[in-house]
């Protein structure tokens, strides 16, 4: 369990955040330069916050009341560097040993043996970090950071030197090693697909403040407000009024749109008619309709751009007035039969995947 | 005669092995210390440091008599002892420290500063104190560059003249180092005597520079750590 309130000022910007993280993996997403990396170093000493407070399973870390700063060197902290900083005059296994040889040489090569086979590293043992793949080192990294039995992991930006094979692979050995070690650990990310797929808690960053820390299912299903709705990807984001409410469902007028959309509520949404909101959806969510009905928008395609196995249309919504409204959809290509551009086309926006954000929450 | 023909050669060896000795440790010391300390004074003290290298060897020189001279601060805690360096062969080696320290200091801060932080970053995350991470990566990681400052600290107090001149004169057989020696060998006609130690002072010197030339060519990119 770690606990972690930071404050730190530089020129021009501001990192202000308070958070805590379980024996799970927090997911932290973010733009360059939120201070995803800074919270890291905060909490394992190597840049000192001007003002807060960091606990680790129980003992203090950093408290800028108490004046306790504990050194990295007694915070019992793993880190895995972006660039992975392995020691380039050591081979993997001194590496790996590093952190341990003070301990008896059988119970050294007994762990140390025990985490190369973890990570598959154990045919490279010998070689100097200059003859490995990054996803080598990356491996031999995450070992290395293991071996003092750190209290917590943090990973700042593992993945993001590899390409995109080795890094599905490498984050499924993440996945397989959250059974092995059983401490917290903090990721730091700005790929949404893998916060996603490896958190279960996802703080999201934005210019020095958690903009929302929740589960992952809650922080993609109920974004608090428009910039975390972006930030994970809710591509398509209207304006409007609640118009009327019924049981679940809410009619929404949209700013400018003819129809009104009907969305599905959580029960705890607390909306009352006449309230401003900002209803969202994902691309992938968008589907299209045969025939006119609920939640029917006729849209023209301006532009289409095709992925592997779906293409992603930009919609001009048709509407009398002058207002230009843009949807984005990605249709998968077993659906997306012969659409040209200019074509006009009936979308459909299911009621279950709005995303309804009170007005007031920016 | 043969004595003194090559007694500036013993001279000049006992000082420039010492001087180099006591050079590296206080350059490295040195600059361990500027290279993480990040105060006010920070390039105050960098300056003094270097001073040295960009002064007259001779203003140095007499800088050096008057801080050790009898009526100096350091000279007046030497009489107490009972002892003074002016004229001994200690102020050859003084002369040669303080002549070599910001070459070796200059190459080794370099050096330090270019191993890169998160380096020494993770091994404090593992737990090393701040003085094995010194000593079993900074050191390691900055090693070429230490020892080419090594390697031209050692040539500078091979090559040291004024400031020597003016510390310790030019005792033959105390305080006579070979670039003394030439000087006055030739200053007295002795062409003989100043042409072995000028080959001599050839030998040590293209010596060095081989060093320096290895050093460089065995360590191409002992950082390999960049993802190709």
């Amino acid at each position: 369990m770690i606990k972690a309130v930071i404050k730190r000022s530089l020129p021009g910007f501001d990192l202000n955040v308070d958070f805590s993280v379980n024996r799970e993996l927090l997911a932290v997403l973010g733009p360059s330069g939120s201070g995803k990396t800074m919270t890291l170093q905060c909490i394992a000493g190597l840049t000192k916050p001007d003002e807060g407070r960091i606990e680790l399973n129980g003992k203090v870390l950093y408290d800028s009341e108490a004046g306790i700063n504990l050194p990295p060197q007694k915070r019992k902290v793993g880190f895995v560097f972006q660039n992975y900083a392995l020691f380039p005059h050591m081979t993997v296994t001194e590496n790996v040993a590093y952190s341990i040889r003070h301990l008896p040489i059988t119970e050294v090569n007994q762990k140390v043996e025990r985490l190369m086979n973890i990570m598959n590293v154990i045919p490279l043992a010998a070689r100097y970090p200059r003859q490995l793949s990054a996803g080598q080192q990356q491996r031999v990294a995450i070992a290395r950071a293991l071996a003092p039995d750190p209290e917590v992991l943090l990973l700042d930006e593992p993945f993001s030197a590899l390409d995109s094979q080795l890094k599905e692979r490498l984050e499924l050995e993440l996945l397989a090693l959250q059974t092995e070690y059983h401490g917290s650990m903090i990721l730091v990310t700005h790929d949404l697909a893998e916060g996603y797929k490896l958190g279960s808690q996802i703080a999201i960053y934005q210019a020095g403040r958690i903009a929302q820390c929740d589960t992952r299912q809650k922080v993609f299903a109920s974004p608090v407000n428009r910039t975390v709705a972006r930030l994970t990807g809710v591509r398509n984001l209207m304006d409007g009024m609640v118009t009327r409410l019924d049981g679940p469902f809410a009619w929404i007028s949209i700013v400018a749109w003819e129809v009104p959309l009907k969305a599905c509520l959580s029960p705890d949404s607390g909306l009352v008619p006449g309230q401003k909101v900002t209803v969202g959806i994902r691309p992938e969510y968008v589907d299209l309709k045969q025939a006119e009905g609920e939640n029917v928008l006729p849209s023209r395609i301006l532009q289409a751009v095709e992925g592997i196995s779906s293409v992603t249309y930009r919609f001009h919504v048709q509407s009398d007035q002058q207002a230009k409204h843009y949807i984005n959809a990605t249709i998968s290509k077993s659906n997306a039969v012969c659409l040209e551009d200019g074509q006009i086309c009936l979308l459909h926006f299911p009621p279950e995947n709005l995303i309804v954000i009170p007005a007031s929450n920016g | 005669m043969t004595d003194l023909y090559l007694a500036p050669l013993w001279i000049s060896l006992r000082t420039v092995i010492t001087a180099t000795f006591v050079t590296f440790f206080i350059g490295i010391a040195a600059a361990r210390w500027m290279a993480r300390y990040s105060g006010r004074l920070k390039s105050v003290i960098d300056g003094l440091f270097i001073l040295p290298m960009v002064l007259p060897p001779t203003v140095v020189g007499y800088g050096l008599l008057l801080l050790f001279g009898r009526n100096g601060p350091l000279g007046q805690v030497l009489l107490n002892f009972g002892t003074t360096i002016v004229f001994s062969w200690w102020a050859t080696v003084i002369s040669a420290v303080v002549m070599a320290f910001p070459l070796m200091y200059i190459t080794a801060r370099g050096a330090f500063e270019q191993v890169e932080p998160n380096i020494q970053d993770a091994a404090r995350t593992l737990g090393a104190s701040e003085w094995r991470v010194f000593w079993t990566v900074t050191l390691p990681l900055a090693w070429p560059g230490v020892a080419a400052g090594t390697v031209l600290a050692l040539a500078r107090s091979l090559g040291e003249f004024g400031a020597t001149l003016m510390l310790a004169g030019n005792i033959p057989g105390r305080t006579a180092t070979i670039p003394v020696a030439i000087y006055f060998a030739i200053q007295a006609g002795d062409k003989s005597q100043a042409m072995v130690l000028v080959g001599i002072v050839l030998v040590i010197s293209f010596a060095a520079l081989a060093a320096i030339a290895y050093w460089k060519g065995r360590t191409p990119r002992s950082r390999g750590f960049l993802i190709t």
